[in-house]
Order: structure tokens, then sequence, then C-alpha cells
């Protein structure tokens, strides 16, 4: 488990990590977003032990990890632009990587690499920028650490590269555990992979959430009611977070489960009900809104 | 096998990224060991077959000379070594100025420390694996032409050493460098910095010394750089090569390799403490340390300032103001580029006032204190409780002097080493006196030169001006000059620093004659001198003109003099009985003619107006079309008479010295200088004047030009 706790970080004036406190669970997806600027990059830097914090702690399965090479040992950071030597292959990579991860697995790399089409030989400065990231997430896989940090690495993968990967996370981290850790500015990006989403703003977190809980949690319902005393009836014991009306139509979000909803429903004599499914950009709005925020501003531009 | 995390398995990673500073540092250095050999026997070779060399010993030995040179204290290797000092040290760590290379560098699991040691130890083998490939080479070429041998291993050996200290240093220096910063550029500057600082601020400060203390003299005492590598370390290497084998090179290689191993190891040390402080964000910054960027700022621009002052001020004239407004005009723009520098932005220019006014104030505070001499450098005269002894030159005695090792060395430096007078109270009267006296109201101003050795341990050295017209300054000068450890330190012969063994040959002059003394005599003239030298003070000096000169001439072609005065009656009589002995007084009979030149040095000071000076200076400085020009302008008064009567000669004999042998200590007007005489001898005369001259100068003595002189040379207008 990875715990941050208060996390402040200062780029000479500027503020750019605010009290950050998140968990992450082991063997989840953790999604990390936020747009650009608010601090993502900067909360994985501290996270991958690159960077100081100013205050606040990580610890990575209770172990501090700045300067620490044990903590280190259990993660591998790929960062938003990824650093390969001048001039390397990806042989030459996996022979650096096998020589500072004790648990590098060089036959599944280059299996991967094959799979993937990626030429063990070809010089790295030739790729293209997606084969520049694939080849950092395998590098990051066969290191075999417990967490991989990815910093906008899933931006640019094409949709088979990207679901060849996914199934590797997945296989991965039935098989052995990993906690992939994403970062991106693109909820739609995150919405197939992550399990649990930290929302990042302006370097503080807005909220942190399991996901599964947040679709549990919050329903849509269109419906048409017979009479306003009805609304009032199902509406007065429901958290409403949004409600729109078109015409007789009325559409609103609830924090509720799906169960007590329908119940709530079947109190009164409905002309017309359908609880509809959310996609997470839809949860995202509705929770961020609550606490103030117009997340359509904020990462859907 | 090693472990996957072992030091060696990280080194070996390490120097796979590092192939291009290998070639360098192998092909660089294999390049100047093997030439330089190539070259220095090639050289050596080719005199040999042009019989340069009486013996093929001789040839021998000039080899080997030629194999140490190239391959053990060689400067050649010198500007090599600092290069790449320059090149592994910034390499090595270059990654810290990129964010993506510190993002995965300091991700992955090694410590700070072991990345760090990995880095710089490899550093070191690359040099020293370039090193010994190069010294290698080297030595099998040498040794193929047969030019190697224990004195050139040994010679090898500490050079070796050396270099690799000084190697250390510019290393440790760029690493320092690297880890204040956060782009190639500035660590560049700042490396630059770190190598000249200390000359420049010495450099900026003996400059403001000379021009601001009278009392500033290089004479003694000529400080150096202590720090510097690209002048101290070099400095020293070049003694070390000097040495005449590799007993001495080690007796004084070893105390250098001594210091500069500390002051290399204080450098590792900040460096180290830098690198394991730097934080992972300073990559791409200018300074690292927010903290530093005010101190560097301050430290720059005050020398800056102070440099464009000194520029202003040499070629303003000494125009104090224009100095002062050239510092702070400069010190402004070079604040302004600092703050630009550190933040990489132009719209900088003008942050943190408050450093940049007291970088100014800093300027400011440099030229008052060399101004107003706040520090009392000018006041100093110590108290004769503090003073152990006291070295001081005269001014009026001019030799060339030798050390027991027949090497010239110049007369402070003799004089440092033999003078010490204890008796310090007639210095320091005349510095009392004079110190602060103003020198257009002396009679006769001529400088003293004094060095102070403190009982502190401490030495200081002054130079002031010194009235010789003036009564006490007279017996304070006869005090001096009449005591032994003074005239130890100031004639060679009575600090007995050359054998007369070693005599080759012993002449006497009076200003026209040169006749040989017997050497077997050599030994009874001396002590006789000594013993008339008893009498020697200012006084003697001051009054009287020596009347001979007794030249001894060593081995390896060094020589020194013996002044003889009329008083020196056991010098003259030893003289007389060798027959040796000519008075300074010529007989006519002898001569053939004089040749007087009136300079009428009155007429030009009387037509001395701004005008004639320009004209003066133009002639002088433009060529001979235009001095044409300036002719018209240009008065000659001098005026030459030949005089051939006997008695005319006579008279004038009667009243003239030799040029060459007048006291440097009389007065101005003990001597005509307005006028200068060619004395001609007979061809037929049986007088030993020395033959390779045509005729013999001289000087009329003060007040004595016969009167048919003057006005045979009269000037009378055109």
């Amino acid at each position: 488990m990875i715990e941050i706790h208060n996390l402040t970080k200062n780029f000479d004036k500027i503020k750019a990590v605010d009290e950050v406190s998140v968990t992450i669970k082991e063997k989840t997806v953790f999604g990390l977003i936020g747009t650009n600027g608010a601090g993502k990059s900067t909360v994985l830097r501290m996270v991958a032990g690159v960077l100081k914090p100013d205050e606040g702690t990580v610890a990575v399965d209770n172990m501090p990890v700045y300067d620490n090479v044990e903590a280190k040992k259990k993660l591998f950071f790929i960062a938003d632009e990824p650093y390969f030597f001048a001039n390397a292959n990806a042989q030459t990579m996996e022979h650096y990587y096998s020589s500072v991860y004790e648990n590098f697995d060089k036959v599944e790399f280059y299996k991967y690499l094959e799979k993937f089409n990626l030429d063990k030989r070809r010089r790295i400065g030739t790729f293209s920028k997606g084969m520049k990231k694939q080849l950092a997430l395998l590098l990051g896989i066969c290191a075999h650490t417990k967490y991989i940090l990815c910093d906008e690495t899933f931006d640019g993968l094409d949709p088979v590269m990207r679901q060849g990967i996914k199934s590797i996370f997945a296989k991965e981290m039935e098989e052995r555990g990993l906690t992939p850790v994403i970062a991106s500015h693109n909820l739609r990006e995150l919405e197939d992979i992550c399990d649990h989403v930290g929302l990042l703003h302006k370097g503080g977190v807005l909220l942190s959430k399991d996901l599964e809980d947040m679709k549990c949690n919050i329903q849509k319902i269109q419906c048409v009611f017979s009479s306003t005393e009805d609304e009032l009836k199902v509406l007065n014991g429901l958290t409403v977070l949004k409600k729109e009306q078109r015409g007789s139509l009325c559409t609103v979000t609830v924090r509720s489960t799906r169960e007590e909803v329908e119940a709530r429903f079947a109190t009164v004599d409905m002309i017309f009900y359908e609880v509809l499914p959310l996609s997470l950009e839809e949860i995202f709005i509705s929770e961020t809104e609550v606490v103030g925020y117009d997340i359509k501003k904020l990462i859907l531009g | 096998m090693t472990s996957k995390n072992s030091f060696w398995a990280s080194s070996r990673e390490n120097h796979k990224r590092r192939i291009w500073v290998w070639v360098v540092a192998v092909m660089s250095q294999m390049l100047v060991y093997s030439s330089m050999t190539m070259i220095y026997l090639s050289r050596i070779k080719n005199q040999y077959e042009m019989g340069a060399f009486r013996t093929v010993e001789a040839f021998r030995q000039a080899m080997y000379q030629a194999a140490r040179d190239a391959l053990a204290f060689s400067d050649n290797l010198w500007p090599v070594i600092v290069f790449l000092g320059a090149v592994i040290g910034m390499q090595g760590f270059s990654y810290l100025y990129d964010r993506r290379k510190v993002d995965m560098y300091h991700s992955v699991p090694v410590s700070k420390q072991k990345r760090f040691w990995v880095i710089y130890v490899n550093g070191i083998i690359i040099y020293l694996t370039g090193n010994l490939v190069g010294l290698t080479t080297g030595t099998v070429i040498a040794a193929a032409q047969r030019a190697v041998n224990v004195d050139v291993l040994a010679n090898q050996g500490l050079a070796f050493v050396w270099n690799f200290l000084f190697f250390l240093f510019i290393y440790h220096a760029m690493m320092l460098a690297l880890m204040l910063t956060g782009s190639r550029f500035v660590t560049l500057c700042v490396f630059g910095a770190l190598m000249l600082y200390e000359i420049v601020a010495y450099w900026i400060l003996e400059s403001m010394k000379w021009s601001f203390f009278k009392t500033a003299t290089s004479y003694y005492l000529y400080g150096n750089p202590k720090v510097s590598p690209l002048f101290d370390c070099m400095n020293e290497g070049l003694d070390i090569k000097n040495a005449s084998d590799a007993a001495e090179a080690a007796r004084l290689c070893l105390p250098i390799c001594g210091k500069w191993f500390v002051i290399a190891a204080v450098v590792l040390a900040v460096a180290y403490f830098c690198y394991v402080k730097r934080q992972s964000e300073a990559a791409g910054k200018a300074i690292v340390y927010r903290v530093v960027e005010p101190i560097i700022k301050i430290a720059v621009v005050i020398p800056a300032g102070l440099i464009v002052g000194m520029i202003v001020y040499e070629t303003s004239f000494n125009n104090e103001m224009l100095m002062v407004i050239g510092m702070l005009v400069s010190g402004v723009i070079f604040c302004a580029v600092m703050e630009v520098l550190f933040a990489f932005d132009i719209k900088s220019l003008f942050h943190h006032l408050w450093s940049g006014g007291i970088a100014l104030a800093g300027i400011l505070a440099v030229f008052c204190i060399y101004k107003w001499d706040l520090i009392g450098y000018d006041r100093y005269i110590p108290d004769g409780n503090e003073v152990d002894s006291i070295a001081i030159s005269v001014s009026g005695y001019y030799d060339s002097y030798w050390n027991e090792n027949f090497e010239y060395i110049s007369q402070a430096d003799f004089e440092k080493e033999h003078m010490f007078l204890t008796d310090t109270e007639p210095v320091l009267t005349l510095a009392r006196q004079f110190q602060a006296a103003d020198r257009e109201k002396m009679a006769d101003a001529r400088s003293v030169q004094v060095l102070y050795r403190l009982k502190s341990g401490r030495e200081v050295n002054r130079c002031f001006m010194v009235d010789y017209e003036d009564d006490n300054a007279q017996d304070q000068l006869n005090r001096i000059l009449s005591s032994e450890a003074y005239k130890k330190g100031v004639f060679q012969d009575m600090a007995d620093v050359i054998s007369l063994d070693k005599l080759v040959s012993m002449t006497y002059s009076n200003g026209a004659v040169k006749v040989t003394i017997p050497k077997e005599a050599a030994k009874k003239i001396k002590e006789a001198w000594m013993k008339d030298m008893e009498q020697y003070d200012f006084t003697l000096v001051r009054e009287n003109h020596p009347c001979g000169q007794i030249n001894l001439q060593y081995i390896n072609y060094i020589s020194n003099r013996m002044l003889v005065y009329e008083g020196f009656e056991n010098t003259i009589a030893c003289l007389q009985e060798l027959e040796v002995y000519y008075p300074v007084k010529l007989n006519a009979e002898d001569i053939d003619c004089i040749t007087v030149t009136n300079y009428h040095n009155e007429l030009l000071e009387q037509n001395d107006d701004p005008e004639d000076a320009i004209a003066r200076e133009t002639y002088s400085a433009v060529g001979a079309l235009e001095a044409e020009f300036a002719e018209a302008v240009y008065v000659d008064y001098t005026v030459r008479e030949t005089f051939y009567e006997e008695e005319q000669i006579s008279e004038i004999l009667e009243n003239i010295h030799p040029m060459w042998m007048v006291s440097e200590y009389a007065a101005p007007e003990a001597t005509e200088s307005g006028y200068g005489i060619e004395v001609v001898f007979r061809k037929d005369t049986a007088y030993p004047y020395e033959r390779d001259s045509y005729y013999f100068n001289y000087y009329f003595l003060g007040g004595q030009v016969p009167d048919f002189v003057v006005e045979a040379t009269a000037y009378e207008e055109p």
C-alpha cells in the first residue's frame, strides 16, 4: 500500500502540491486525474522518490521512499517523457534495468517485445512516441516491481496497444499483485482501466474514491411523475445531486443505491421511470459539482 | 560473480555510457606523450648528428633529459589534464541537468551515494587508464631509443602522482561547479570563476594597491595566488620540472602534492555535500541553491565593477571621478546580467535590487579603502619591539647576483637571503621621518625598499623616498651602510657566496684601462679590500666616486665586482704592488683629443612651453615623413667641440670622471650631466687602455667645467 499523507511541494514560490492525502491500495489500478499543472506529475515523482516532499510523507509498504533503495525496489516510474540512453536499443535498456532491478524478467521482456512487434536491436531514437511508451511500459512490467507509476503513459497509445497493455496489467495483477498508478489529464483514458480514482486540482485532492462505490452510490433516473405530490414524495426522501426538467420528462441524479431508488419510486404511481447507466465522466461531473467545481472546465475541456 | 546491484555492476553499466570519454582520455594522452617523446628525442638526435655533443655520454644525458621533459613533468600535458578534468567531471554528472534523466536515475533503486561514487571512481579510472596508456606508449618509444634510465622512471613516477593530483583538483572543481548549477553554460561560468577568481581578485587588488598606495612595492615580496590551479599549481609543476634529478624533484614535489591533495579533498567534500543536498528539481535551473544567488552575484559584480573602474582610471589618466562612474554603471549592468542569467528571463533584469545595492556598496567600499587608505597601508611602520630583522635596499648600488649553484638571482632575492639588520632603529627612524613626507619638498629624493621581518614570522615590505640631503637621513644611512649586516647583504664577496676556488680571472679597471690581476693574488686583494670596506658608509659613497673596480670572473660566465675608492689604501697598495694600479686621472700626453658635447639642457628647460613639448612628442612619436614636418618646431641645441691642444686637454682631464664609475649615491650636482665627454687615446701611447674601444665616456665633475669649454660649446642662434 502507498500512503500519501499531507504531501506538499513548492517550486520556488509556486505551490505545486498542497496537502495531498491519498491511499493507494494494493492490487488496484489507481487513476490520478487532473488538468495540466494540477500536480499529478509532482505527486508521482514524489511517490517515485525523485522529489523530496517539502511537507508530508510518502510511505511505500510503510517505508519512506525518498532516498530509500528498499522502497524504490518496489516501484517502477515511467515519466511522461521516458528517458532512454543515447543510441540505445531495447536490449541496451534491458541490460541497464536488469542491473538495477533484481527481479527483472529478461525472458518475459523479449517475449513481450516480440508480441508488440518492437525490434530489440532497433535504435529507440527511431521509435515513434507510442512505441517508446510501449517500451517503457514493458520495461516497467518486466522489472517485476510491486508498483508501476505511469505518468501520462497511456496518452497516445492506440486502442489495440492499450488493450494489450491493459490485459498484461490484468494478468500481472492477478499473478503477482501488481498495482499500477496511472496519471492522466484525460478522464476517458482511465475509465476502463481504473478501480480507484483521485482527482487533483490546483495541487489539492478534490476527491478520491473507488469507481465501483461511486457508480453504485450515484444513480441517474429519467422519469415522468403523475403529479407534483408524487414527485415531492419520491425526491424528498433522496439526496438529489442534480435535477433537470424538460417538459414533463425529469432527469435526476441522486446519491443512493439502485435498490433504494427502485424502492422509493415503487411507492408512487409513475407514468415512466428508468435507471440509466452512468459514465465515469457523469459521475465526476456530479461529484465535483457537489463540492462546487465545474468538472467540465477542469477535465473535459 | 558480481551481484546485480554491486558497485562494480553499476560501474560497468556507467562505463557503457562513457565510451566517448574513454576514447578522448586515452587518445589525447597517448597523442601528447608519444608525439612529445618523438619530437624531443628526434630533436636531440638531430643536434647529435650536427655535432652539438662532444661526447656520446653528453648525448645520452641529453636523451634522458628529453625523455624526462616529455614523459615526466611535461607542461604540454597540463592543458590536456585541465580539459580532461573538466570533460570527465561534467560528462559524469551531466544527467543532473536534464529532468528526464533525473526522473530515471533518481527513481531506480540505486542510492544517491552509490551513484555518486560509481560515477566519481569511473571518472578517475578513465583518466588513469588514459594516462597509463599514454605514459606506457611514450616510455616504450623512449626505451626503444635507449632514452630511459632509473632517473627518468623515478621522475615519471613523481609526475604521475603530481599530474593525478592536478587532475583531481580540476575534476573536483568541475564537479563542485556542476553541483551548484543546473545548466551547462552556467556550470562552465562557475568553473571558470573557480579557476580564475583568485587570480582576477588578486590582480585587481594589486592594481589598486599600485595605483593608490604610494608605499606599495613588489621588491622583496611578490605575492602570488595560492589555490588557483591554472597559475599556482602549474608554476609549482614548472619548478619541479627544473629540478636537477629525481631526488630533488621528490623533495620539491612531495610537500606540494600534500598541499594539493588536501585542497582537492576539501573541494571534493564540498562537492559531495552539495550533491547530497541537491534536489532533483534543480535540473535546468541556473543556480541550484537560491540562497547562494545573491552571494554569487555580489562576488562577481564587485570584481567586475572594479576591473571596469581600473580600466577607466588607467585610460582617463587617473581620473577618479570617471573611475567611480565607470564602476557604478558597470556594476548596475553586471547586476542586471546576473539576474537574467539566474532566471533565464530578460524581464528579471532588476530583480533583487537589495543584493545589487550591496554589490555596488561593496565596489564603493573597496574604492574608499584604497582611495583614503582606510587600512593604514601607507602609514604602516612596525614598532621596534615587533621587528626581528630588516633588509633594506638603498638606492645607489646595483650589481648582478648569483647563488651557490651559480644561478642568477635578483638583487632583492640576494638581499632578502643575506641581509639581516638587527639594529632596526635607523631604518625605522627613516620610515617615521620620510614615509609620509612629500617628495616634492625633498632636495634629493631617493627611494628605499624595506623588508620588515616581524617576530611573529610575518614579512612586510614597503618603499618610500628619503632625502639624501637631509642631515638626519645621512646619519641614519651612515649607521645602516656601515653595518656589517648591510654589507653582507649587498656585497657578494663579503657574504662569501661563491668561493675563490671557482675564480677564472680577475681584472682591474679605472674606466679606461683593463689589466689582468694574477689569480694567485685574489685572496690577498680580497682581504685588503675587505679591510678597506670597514670604512664604507654613506658619507663615503655620497661624497666620493669610485676610482676603480676589480672584476672577478668565475666559472659559468658569472662575475661580480669590488669597487675601489681613493681611501682604500690597502687595496690600492696591493694593486700597486702587483703593478696593476692605474689612477683614475689620465695624463694629457696619452690623449689624442677630447670631444665635449654640450646638450644645453638649460635652454631646453627654458623653452619647455606646451607647444614645444607637443612638437617634441610628435617628433619622437611619428615616423620619418612626419618628423620632417615636426623638425620645423623642434630646435636642436646640441653643440659639439673637439679639443686637441695639450693644455686644454690637461685642464679637462683634471675635472672629469669615468661615466660608469660615477657614484649613484652622489648628489645630482656632483656631475655635470648636461655635458658628454669622449676621450680618445693616442694610438702610439704605451698607456694600456682598452684597445677595443675607440673612445671612453666621462663626465665633468660638478661645477668644474673649464671656461674655455663653456665658451667653445656655447649655443648660437642660427
